[in-house]
């Protein structure tokens, strides 16, 4: 009995872990290569581990640009793009999903019709619309645009569906207003749902460079995603040291990834009473 | 005050889409009837862009392309769920796996595009397994044969979507009540009936959010192009969309970029309609 | 207070508004500091001490003009000025390299500078023919570079060669053994600008509004280079790609690659990247074409973009010119490893020198000052959607050279479809 499980569960562990180097080969290669510092990284077949390890193509990225500025910057941002996004799509998500109201209709069809519209050039007219709010060089500018997106509301608003009518027409007998019902009974109901919405924005907002770039006129305002193009200079730029740039954007997602999970696979308890 | 509620709460994301999201896409798709040039005046063309666009080799390509794409939905959505069921448990140290199947997610597509061109490279670590397997006798060309390089384009982009849509699928796993498949099981069913008859019945509203994202994603993507091949061999990974952003924003032709952009729209719109047609969800 | 002194205090206070806007006018105008910014192209940080003392040695020189420094990465550069000029807030210089500039003063998003240059003289004649476009000069010239030949010497003696190549026949010759003597790839040319490629071999893309590029002597080219391509002498990696340096230089420095055509400063990248490459490789001038011109000028200059103001076009010609003069373009050339456009930064004695222990960055030097004089930009210009028409170009050579069409064909019919635009009335 005891050897089945065994098996099962070393046949799951294989099975994990084959899908794993999958996903992660990349990321190892780009970290082997920051952390080297001898040997060639162009060979082929390419090495695939360290050679001479050593922190020195990290230090360097440290010394060439201002990445505790950059990462100062990337926090700001990031933070207050999840923050506000969670909180204005959330309240846009809780009339589509559960109040009736004539319109409802057309407002979801609209909001769906901005997920369906390609949005990559629409950058210029947004960056002109900034600039006669007097919203160039500032975080709010660089922030706004990025706060309500159409898949979030959807997501939230598919999470409102979920929790069961019992629960809600309880509070409502106990005569609690909707804005109380929102915030004390249904948001802490789809905490999962919050934190998944919460990381895909987190990541996205992390690595976007395009266009906080167009609307911070100083480089030294610019998040880590921007500033680690500064690495690659048009001279003598080092593959190592930019590929030790790129470990250090990834890893803080990462290790918030690894730490929010806790918020997004509560126990296989269901729904919270 | 019940009639004016339900506005009070749109209002501040109705406000930042008209302005951010709805204004840029209107006023684009107007331009894309123009000639417009950032510093000369601009005169109305009619369907001058529309008529250029379509008599171009590659965005013609680019289309067939796109529609392509919508070949990897059914595989990356496949995928994920299965990611999303052998992580949802409680295994020791099943947090790092779940972070390794986010990382193409989180990885930049730069580095995605470096690593993935010495993959598929002729001499490249592919090839070299494939070859010591005796699995083909010549190295083949990934990303130099003009007939399969889209695939392995296509590839790549269901590389980087399935950790994204593992996450997804993996909240909805967890909203599902676990009395429900444990009063199944205890009924006798096995493991397979509970997933196929309770689980994903329930999965359903993720599964079609999912679903038509995913198809969205397919027909706009051109991110991997431009890290990849540019385009090439033989410009035949161009995508609509990527001919859209080349045209626009490295060529500067911008109405022409924007008449891309809208095609690409109208059809994702239609494509998008069918979706919910099919995929109406027959609950409550 | 009654109405009368209620309109007097007003009157009064209207008074003293208005003289104190004019005293502050007036003081405005006295000390007026003009505001140069001036934008370049990746140059941090590894050059941040050269423009930076740059611009603090114009300030001594001229302190009524201030001068405002802001660097960006080139993925970011071209976005961040059509977003500055379409608002109205562009810089007063840009930093630009010749192609860029080209298609930026047909679109008409930057000007004509030939009011401004006061000594012509200062530049190489090649270098103002580069910036001419449509008989008006648009930028103030600042460094380029010429092509040189790094050769792996491991390779070329496993090859059985001892000296590189000195013509292109040469070239094809070489890169043919170097795969035949050891599966090596011998010889990586750029045939995503195979435009370029034909007109450096005397050979026209376009003659009195016509595609030329069929003819029998094209057919020949094109069949020379499909049979080096089949005997495997060619890196296959990006090989038609419009930008196929980065696998190139990748290639060279993982040792698969038996020659690489490039301008000095990638062997800088290779010194640092692959030690043990770069101690066995060696430096020859690149051959000129039957036209005398030396491939892989790549000039970069600084333009001024439409909507800056103009009466503060003296101002930042004055720093342009300063920026790009004899004594800074050759400092920036010496840290660099680029080559200035400056005659006398050309003549320095640093150009005609090679350190006894040099390596292949020393090496080049001389050899790419001597090139310089025939250093151009090479592109077909004029023309409207170049980039999508060379791209059919492109796409009829690799058909050839893959063997996929027959090349007289494939050339015939991208011929056609040029014509058919080029007969487009605009």
């Amino acid at each position: 009995m005891n050897s089945r499980i065994i098996l099962t569960r070393l046949g799951q562990y294989l099975l994990l872990s084959a899908l794993a180097v999958l996903c992660v080969f990349p990321f190892w290669w780009t970290l082997v290569t920051a952390i080297s510092t001898e040997g060639n990284i162009f060979a082929f077949p390419p090495t695939f581990w360290p050679q001479a390890p050593s922190l020195d193509n990290f230090i360097e990225v440290f010394s060439a640009i201002p990445m505790w500025l950059f990462y100062r910057n990337s926090l700001i941002i990031t933070l207050s793009t999840v923050f506000w996004k969670l909180l204005i799509c959330s309240l846009a998500a809780y009339p589509l999903a559960r109040m009736k109201f004539t319109g409802s209709k057309l407002v979801f069809g609209v909001i769906i019709a901005t997920m369906v519209l390609p949005s990559e050039v629409n950058f210029l007219t947004n960056f002109i619309t900034l600039t006669r709010l007097g919203l160039v060089n500032t975080y709010t500018g660089v922030i706004l645009p990025n706060v309500v997106n159409a898949v979030s509301i959807l997501l939230l608003k598919q999470a409102f569906e979920e929790v069961p009518q019992d629960l809600i027409d309880a509070a409502r007998v106990d005569g609690a207003s909707e804005w109380i019902i929102f915030w004390k009974v249904l948001l802490p109901l789809i905490t999962p749902w919050l934190a998944t919405v919460g990381i895909l924005s987190a990541v996205e907002a992390w690595n976007e460079y395009i266009w906080p770039s167009i609307v911070l006129s100083k480089p030294e305002s610019f998040p880590l995603s921007a500033g680690v193009l500064y690495l690659r200079g048009t001279f003598g730029s080092s593959t190592r040291v930019v590929a030790a740039g790129t470990i250090l954007t990834i890893v803080p997602v990462l290790i918030a990834f690894l730490f929010t999970q806790r918020f997004f696979m509560r126990g296989m308890d269901g729904a919270v009473k | 005050m019940k009639r004016v509620q339900p506005w009070l709460f749109l209002l501040p994301a109705l406000l930042l889409l008209a302005l951010f999201s709805l204004w840029p896409v209107g006023f684009g798709s107007f331009l894309a009837f123009t000639d417009f040039s950032l510093v000369r005046p601009t005169h109305w063309v009619g369907l001058d862009n529309f008529r250029y666009i379509f008599a171009n080799d590659m965005f013609l390509t680019g289309i067939k392309n796109s529609l392509l794409f919508l070949l990897i939905v059914p595989f990356i959505q496949v995928g994920a769920i299965t990611l999303a069921v052998l992580v949802n448990n409680q295994l020791h140290g099943i947090r790092f796996f779940r972070a390794a199947y986010y990382v193409p997610v989180v990885t930049t597509v730069s580095v995605v595009g470096i690593m993935w061109g010495f993959l598929f490279h002729e001499q490249g670590t592919l090839n070299y397994l494939l070859l010591k397997i005796h699995a083909v006798n010549s190295p083949v060309g990934w990303l130099s044969d003009d007939a399969i390089a889209i695939f392995a384009i296509m590839f790549v982009t269901a590389w980087r979507g399935l950790g994204w849509y593992m996450v997804m699928y993996l909240a909805g796993l967890q909203s599902i009540p676990s009395e429900m498949q444990e009063a199944a099981r205890l009924d006798g069913a096995s493991r397979t009936q509970v997933f196929w008859k309770i689980t994903v019945p329930m999965l359903y509203p993720t599964i079609m959010v999912c679903t038509i994202m995913s198809v969205l994603a397919a027909l706009k993507a051109y991110q991997e192009v431009d890290v990849l091949t540019q385009g090439g061999p033989m410009n035949s990974t161009f995508t609509a969309l990527y001919y859209a952003y080349d045209q626009g924003l490295k060529h500067l032709k911008l109405p022409r970029g924007l008449a891309a952009s809208l095609v690409v729209s109208l059809f994702c719109i239609a494509i998008a309609l069918l979706c919910l047609r099919f995929l109406k969800p027959k609950h409550r | 207070m009654n109405i009368a002194q209620l309109s007097l205090i007003q009157k009064l206070n209207g008074l003293m508004l208005l003289a104190c806007l004019v005293l502050a006018g007036a003081s405005c105008a006295a000390q007026k500091v003009e505001r140069v910014e001036f934008w370049t192209l990746s140059m941090k940080p590894k050059f941040t001490p050269y423009f930076q003392d740059v611009v603090r040695r114009f300030r001594v020189l001229h302190p009524d003009i201030e001068v405002e420094w802001v660097d960006f990465p080139w993925d970011i550069l071209q976005l961040k000025l059509i977003t500055a000029i379409a608002s109205g807030t562009p810089p007063a210089l840009v930093n630009l390299n010749v192609p860029w500039a080209e298609e930026y003063a047909r679109d008409g998003l930057i000007v004509p500078v030939e009011g401004m240059i006061q000594n012509r003289a200062m530049y190489t004649k090649v270098a103002l023919d580069d910036l001419t476009f449509n008989n008006h000069l648009y930028g103030f010239p600042h460094y380029s570079n010429v092509n040189v030949i790094a050769y792996n010497t491991s390779i070329f003696k496993a090859a059985g060669l001892t000296e590189a190549p000195r013509s292109m026949d040469e070239e094809l010759a070489f890169a043919r053994q170097i795969y035949a003597r050891t599966g090596k790839a011998g010889y990586a040319p750029t045939l995503g600008k195979i435009d370029s490629f034909f007109m450096q071999q005397g050979l026209p893309i376009v003659k009195n509004g016509r595609a030329v590029f069929n003819s029998p002597e094209h057919v020949a080219l094109v069949k020379k280079l499909a049979d080096t391509y089949q005997a495997g002498g060619f890196l296959k990696d990006r090989l038609f790609s419009e930008d196929g340096f980065p696998a190139v230089i990748d290639a060279y420095k993982g040792g698969r690659l038996g020659m690489m055509v490039s301008a000095p400063t990638a062997l800088r990248r290779i010194q640092i990247d692959a030690k043990e490459i770069y101690a066995v490789t060696k430096v020859a001038a690149a051959p000129l074409g039957p036209t005398q011109i030396a491939d892989g000028g790549w000039m970069f200059l600084y333009a001024v973009p439409k909507g800056v103001d103009p009466r503060l076009y003296p101002a930042l010609a004055s720093f342009a010119q300063f920026l790009t003069n004899d004594a800074n373009q050759l400092a920036f050339s010496k840290i660099a490893g680029v080559m200035p456009t400056a005659t006398q930064a050309l003549a320095d004695p640093y150009f005609m020198l090679t350190p006894v222990n040099g390596g292949a960055v020393e090496m080049a030097q001389p050899i790419a000052a001597a090139s310089m004089k025939y250093s151009h930009s090479v592109y077909v210009a004029g023309l409207e959607d170049y980039d999508e028409m060379r791209r059919v170009l492109v796409k009829a050579v690799e058909a050839g050279m893959t063997g996929k069409a027959d090349i007289k064909t494939a050339l015939d019919e991208a011929a056609a479809t040029w014509n058919k635009k080029l007969q487009v009335p605009k």
